[in-house]
């Protein structure tokens, strides 16, 4: 990864910006949310390779930042919603896309169920992503 | 299956105030199928998406306007295929 950020500094121009988009993992929160309330119904799991993940990439940044080829100038958090019409759309679509970055308890799939059931009719399921982003300048 | 991501555009808005695109030379690192890239890219002067999988590519140039600045290509993030100081801005997007 630090490969990639010396190439990164090698395109950029003199002054540019990088900006590091990424989900962080961090046990997601599973909610059935209507346009009147949302709640939460569980909690997703973290896989390791995320976790390996984001702390490679942690690293990866701290040292481009030791080495002074990026200053780091903003840094923010913010949640990025994923959502389903149903419990069985959500529970494929985790399964099958995010096998390696998360996973949902037994225990949780039922309550999610539970709480789906007794919903409100524009209810949806979603899970908030927690995201960061930070805008680092190439130091010439 | 009716899937939506980020339907309240959360991450544009976090990455227009992150970033002035007006009139910069843009690389985008894992671009996939472009979702992110048409939200940014109508103010550019110019775009290249880059990713790994051939498949999210072809999406992406299927939905490219024609007169859009926006080029894709397959290529990996540790020899980007670009000369040096090519480009204003680079996106890390979603790709570490």
């Amino acid at each position: 990864m630090v490969h990639a950020l010396s190439e990164v500094r090698r395109v950029l121009a003199p002054d540019g910006i990088l900006i590091d988009l990424r989900p962080l993992t961090g046990s997601w929160p599973v909610e059935v949310a209507s346009r009147r309330e949302a709640k939460e119904a569980g909690r997703v799991n973290d896989m390791p390779i995320g976790l390996e993940d984001d702390q490679a990439a942690n690293q990866s940044m701290a040292q481009a930042a030791e080495q002074k080829w990026f200053l780091r100038e903003r840094e923010e958090f913010f949640p990025f919603f994923y959502y389903w019409d149903s419990p069985s759309e959500m529970q494929q679509y985790i399964e099958e896309e995010w096998e390696d970055w998360a996973t949902v308890n037994d225990d949780v799939w039922k309550n999610i169920r539970a709480m789906w059931a007794v919903a409100d009719a524009d209810a949806r399921l979603r899970v908030g992503i927690r995201m960061m982003i930070t805008r680092w300048k190439k130091q010439n | 299956m009716t899937l939506q991501r980020d339907p309240e555009r959360t991450e544009t808005k976090y990455l227009l105030k992150f970033a002035d695109f007006t009139g910069r030379r843009v690389l985008e690192i894992g671009c996939g199928d472009g979702r992110l890239t048409w939200q940014y890219a109508k103010s550019t002067r110019f775009v290249a998406g880059i990713d790994l999988e051939a498949g999210e590519l072809r999406v992406a140039t299927i939905d490219r306007p024609s007169d859009s600045p926006v080029a894709f290509a397959r290529a990996d993030s540790i020899h980007l295929p670009f000369s040096k100081e090519t480009f204003d801005l680079a996106i890390l997007a979603w790709s570490f």
